[in-house]
């Protein structure tokens, strides 16, 4: 056996140690870390069989080279000449056999029998979906002290063998991840298998027989599922992520795949052990890790989840989420390469000089979203190599609890330790304005991007004063950029700050309002009357087949009439509604304010004058006059949803009362009341 | 069985049906356009199309909208269960920033049997509830916050709505934010970008109309036909009831009532009363019923108390009035006390009481809110110097001297010159 072991590189460490690889020439195959692999399940496994690699037909029972389809159902696999009727082409989209189909019209199957003497083979896929075999993911790979090679594992397992079992929405080819490891020798690897995410999965076509998907992780201890995280956000990174790839593209640039890499040994017992005391640590405190979220997961996947599909105007309503960040942000491409070019010459100059960037804009037109998009290319340019790597941090005014907290941020964003703000002033300030370096990771140029940076205006604005002061510092190789939706930030501050600020005002890009919707300057807005006109013509739709059990197919389209309700329900303010339906006494009331507002002249009145109006109009038209506490109490009821504004209902009399809206308003909602014709007189 | 018993037990039970929110709204959530099937399509969508929503429930309190939100809460709560949390937060008790992010905390954990700390940091829990919102989102949980008082938070700098509204602007997190409130501008209130973070659904919830409220008498008072009590009673009781919800008289009392307030929880609390006030001997429900429930629910307070002043009480408040009417707007004790000497000056009676026993009075006329000061500031000085002014109205003083048993003919005369 030892003959055949191969390693990719030389042992350069000293015998006492484990020697870590990338990757590893091992029984004449190559095994890299990240790859998937099938496993022995036990060691008198029969693994002498001959395991085919190529399946048979299930008519013909060769293998043969002549192109194969495979059910989606039994997974059986079928030569396109063998089927009946033959098939010229792989079919699009899903196939199942005949007899499957049969099958599940109820009808008895007689399935092909093999010719007598030959024992239908089995392939490695077949053996690890009837669990005969094990299939895990290579997390690391080392060489013993004595020669051995060992790999880490981390296990995949079959829905079959999970607690919930299999459920009807398993694709016959899916597998979970498992949060189990566990080191396993080289020897018991079989071969390579593909797990693959449902994404990557859709579209594989013939990638052979040994591909899976995954896309859910399993907690064996908790018995629960979640997805798998990387696979929805792939997109959108955390800030942590971000210094994590720093980290291992600029690894990269500089050596060669094969690199040993020595870790610690500590360093994994100190997990293992921090890991294993994790639930009796309070969930909420201690930032950055969260204890016991590895609870949380469902017991069972819901079905609806999977097996959906979608209608068209579903299907409109989940691309209009805000959440989804648009891949291309149409009309900001000026914007985008102005930034860009901005973040290039700051760090691509050699000496790196800070500089300083204010967006500002209305809520809702892409600033923040431009700026990470221009982050998201930068990155992948250094991942590139054609520019120098950075640090990024990003710090929303909003989220922290006092602005000096900022200075604590920071510094954790950059270092990784956790201070309180004024050490953590004091340190940002050596490294900054004295240049005090203490390792080659604070030589890089760090980019700072404060959302919602109006947040930061303190009394004495020592916070803002600080972060665009250090930019301007020689060393400092820190380039802040600043965004708020404030015009008027500069006029905000003190002289000595907006003098600062003055030099990069001429690099400040204006931000235009623009008219993203003729309605509002907000593409959020607009996004969302969108998103609410879908889900009001989904509503009726789905109201209307309710009722009348056949569905009226091919509705599906937003109409005029849902956008209109969608506007109308963002933008009218109810209180047209509201008094319309509202008691007898309140119109009364209303309407004796609007009277009292015409005769006076003056807004604002008194409860005494108003009770004496209410008891005038109320006598000239033959109403019962129900008493001045029960008309306090009308009032304070109208002042609380706020159509009127009063005082405390304790002044009684004295109480001062206004209307909230026009008294044009009012007429408008009272004039045709049928219970009280009367009314419009006062109007 | 014992008449008797039998109407105790209707009693109990029409009791329990008022008490009941569910049992109130049900019937009047079947129909596609009401709120409850509005509300419960966007949050289940939400829930099947793993997306995040934000909702405004607005409408005069005591229109239903809590009761409603529970309604659907319950039902989703069956429909999928252990896939929603529901987080519940009260503007009265979390208006503040960092006691709102604590008890989201606080009530996370317990949901999902975590080690809560009482220490940790407003940074710690808001971390941890966008940490929380993601791990919900991976594991198909909807998290479903409910915010009662929605007003109350968009006070300051809405730290609280800006971090739960921008957590949402993620695709991992699955979360509706349902906002309560009974101002009908509570949307005006957010700041513009955390107005832009909400998606501005909205649902009215609005009085019933009289036809509503007809049904939801017949829905509450009438008894079940089934074993539970006897047939032949519940039958009886049933068509007395029809009869007097025909009754011109029983109608005229309900929009008596209603004028004031047409809300359903209004409508529950005098139904309250009303059958609180059932005979058990008789066993059934009589108009007297509700005469007697509109009479002790109609009160004026103001008025009554004036009924229960002293004579000199009455005196002081006759004095400040004439002041008032004299256009003298500002006075304290001191010209009071003038006034009432220079009144006794020219009708002498017996009514005429020394200084401190007037300053007594005066007390306890503050006390009892008739009459208030100007202003909140001067605790320093002493009551007597101390502007005043009279809380209860004119026409509401004339009434009360008119039923009060004993009133001196020289107050009245008083009072109208």
């Amino acid at each position: 056996m030892a003959s055949k072991k191969k390693a990719a590189k030389t042992d350069k460490m000293s015998g006492k140690k484990r020697v870590y690889y990338k990757k590893v020439v091992y029984d004449g195959g190559e095994f890299e870390v990240g790859d998937d692999v099938y496993v022995k399940r036990r060691e008198d496994a029969n693994s002498d069989d001959e395991i085919p690699e190529l399946e048979e037909c299930r008519v013909c029972f060769k293998a043969g080279k002549a192109v194969m389809v495979e059910c989606d159902d039994c997974l059986g696999g079928f030569h396109l000449k063998c089927l009946k009727p033959p098939l010229k082409v792989v079919p699009e989209g899903d196939w199942i056999c005949g007899f499957c189909e049969a099958r599940k019209l109820g009808r008895e199957v007689q399935l092909p029998r093999p010719p007598p003497g030959k024992k239908l083979a089995r392939t490695l896929r077949d053996k690890l979906l009837s669990s005969d075999l094990w299939a895990a993911h290579i997390e690391s790979i080392w060489k013993e002290a004595d020669d051995s090679y060992w790999f880490r594992g981390q296990w995949y397992t079959i829905p079959e063998e999970t607690s919930a079992g299999r459920q009807p929405h398993n694709l016959r080819r899916e597998l979970y991840q498992t949060n189990d490891f566990a080191d396993i020798e080289m020897e018991s690897i079989i071969r390579h298998c593909y797990v693959m995410n449902p994404k990557e999965y859709a579209k594989a076509h013939d990638e052979g027989d040994d591909i899976f998907m995954c896309e859910y992780e399993y907690d064996i201890q908790w018995h629960s599922f979640k997805r798998l995280a990387d696979i929805d956000n792939g997109d959108e990174e955390g800030d942590d992520s971000d210094i994590d790839e720093d980290w291992k593209s600029s690894k990269d640039a500089e050596s060669d795949t094969d690199e040993d890499v020595e870790y610690e040994e500590e360093k994994v017992k100190n997990l293992q052990s921090r890991a294993s005391s994790a639930h009796e640590l309070a969930a909420n405190s201690r930032k950055g890790k969260f204890f016991g979220l590895q609870k949380i997961g469902t017991k069972r996947i819901p079905e609806h989840v999977r097996c959906h599909k979608q209608t068209e105007l579903e299907k409109a309503k989940a691309a209009l989420v805000l959440a989804k960040l648009p891949k291309s942000l149409p009309c900001r491409n000026k914007e985008m390469e102005e930034i860009s070019a901005f973040v290039k010459g700051a760090i691509c100059d050699n000496q790196c000089l800070g500089r300083c960037l204010y967006i500002h804009g209305v809520p809702g037109t892409g600033k923040t979203m431009s700026v990470l998009a221009v982050m998201r290319n930068l990155k992948s340019e250094v991942d590139a190599g054609s520019i120098r790597p950075y640090c990024f941090v990003d710090v929303n005014g909003l989220k922290l609890a006092s602005p000096e907290n900022i200075y604590r941020v920071i510094y954790e964003a950059l270092t990784g330790h956790r201070v309180s703000w004024k050490k953590a002033l004091h340190l940002l300030n050596e490294r900054f304005s004295e240049g005090k370096r203490n390792g080659k990771e604070d030589d890089r140029p760090c980019i700072l991007l404060i959302d919602e940076l109006d947040l930061l205006v303190t009394r004495n604005q020592s916070v803002l004063y600080n972060i665009l002061d250090w930019p301007t510092k020689p060393h400092s190789k820190l380039i802040v950029i600043g965004i708020a939706n404030t015009m008027d930030l500069p006029e905000k501050l003190l002289p000595r700050i907006s003098s600062r600020i003055d030099a990069f005002e001429k690099q400040a890009i204006e931000f235009a309002s623009r008219k993203v919707a003729a309605i509002s300057g907000d593409a959020r807005r607009a996004l969302e009357i969108c998103r609410r006109a879908a889900e009001i013509a989904d509503y009726h739709i789905k109201k209307l087949s309710s009722n009348h059990n056949p569905a009226p197919e091919g509705k599906g389209l937003v109409g005029m009439s849902a956008v209109e309700a969608a506007i109308h329900e963002m933008f009218q303010a109810p209180h047209i509604q509201v008094m319309r339906s509202c008691s007898k006494l309140s119109k009364i009331f209303l309407a004796a304010m609007v009277y009292e507002l015409y005769k006076t002249g003056m807004a604002e009145t008194s409860f005494e004058k108003l009770a004496m109006t209410v008891s005038c109009i109320c006598t000239s038209n033959a109403e019962a006059f129900p008493g001045w506490d029960i008309l306090l109490k009308v009032g304070c009821m109208l002042g609380e949803s706020r159509i009127i504004l009063c005082e405390p209902g304790a002044r009684h009399s004295l109480q001062k009362l206004q209307l909230n809206f026009p008294s044009d308003d009012v007429s408008f909602a009272l004039k045709d009341s049928k219970e009280i014709p009367w009314l419009a007189k006062y109007l | 069985m014992g008449i008797e018993n039998l109407a105790e037990k209707a009693q109990i039970l029409i009791r329990s049906r008022l008490c009941s929110p569910n049992f109130i709204f049900k019937p009047l959530s079947d129909s596609s356009d009401s709120n409850y099937s509005k509300l419960k399509f966007i949050i289940s969508s939400s829930i099947m199309e793993a997306c995040n929503n934000s909702i405004l429930l607005l409408g005069p309190r005591g229109s239903g909208k809590v009761a409603v939100l529970e309604l659907v809460l319950s039902d989703l709560l069956e429909e999928y269960p252990d896939t929603i949390t529901v987080i519940r937060l009260n503007g009265l008790l979390h208006s503040e920033d960092n006691s709102a992010l604590k008890e989201i905390a606080r009530q996370l954990c317990m949901e999902h049997h975590l080690l809560f700390s009482k220490m940790a940091s407003f940074d710690d829990n808001s971390q941890f509830m966008i940490a929380m919102l993601r791990e919900c989102g991976l594991a198909h949980k909807t998290v479903i916050f409910t915010l009662d008082e929605f007003d109350l938070f968009a006070q300051g700098k809405q730290r609280l709505l800006y971090s739960l509204l921008d957590a949402m602007q993620t695709v991992t997190s699955q979360a509706v934010v349902v906002g309560v409130s009974c101002r009908l501008d509570a949307d005006q209130l957010l700041e513009k970008r955390v107005r832009s973070r909400f998606s501005h659904r909205k649902l009215l919830f609005l009085p019933p109309s009289k036809e509503d409220v007809q049904r939801l008498l017949e829905h509450i008072l009438s008894l079940p036909m089934d074993s539970s009590l006897a047939c032949d009673y519940a039958a009886e009781f049933n068509e007395k009831l029809q009869s007097i919800l025909a009754d011109k008289r029983f109608k005229e009392i309900i929009s008596n009532y209603l004028n004031s307030n047409s809300t359903t929880n209004h409508l529950l609390r005098f139904l309250f009363i009303a059958i609180s006030n059932m005979e058990l001997k008789s066993g059934f429900l009589s108009l007297e019923n509700f005469k007697a429930a509109l009479s002790s629910i109609q009160r004026h307070p103001k008025q009554e108390c004036i009924k229960d002043c002293s004579i000199l009480e009455l005196y002081i408040l006759v004095c400040m009035k004439r002041l008032e009417v004299r256009e003298q707007n500002s006075y304290n004790f001191s010209s009071v006390m003038k006034e009432y000497k220079s009144v006794h000056d020219s009708f002498p009676t017996s009514d005429y009481y020394a200084q401190n026993v007037c300053l007594r009075a005066f007390e306890h006329l503050l006390q009892r809110e008739l009459i208030c000061f100007t202003d909140n500031r001067g605790h320093s000085q002493s009551i007597e110097f101390r502007q005043v002014k009279l809380v209860v109205s004119y026409a509401e003083l004339q009434e009360g001297l008119k039923s009060y048993r004993s009133c001196p003919a020289i107050l009245l005369k008083l009072i109208d010159r």
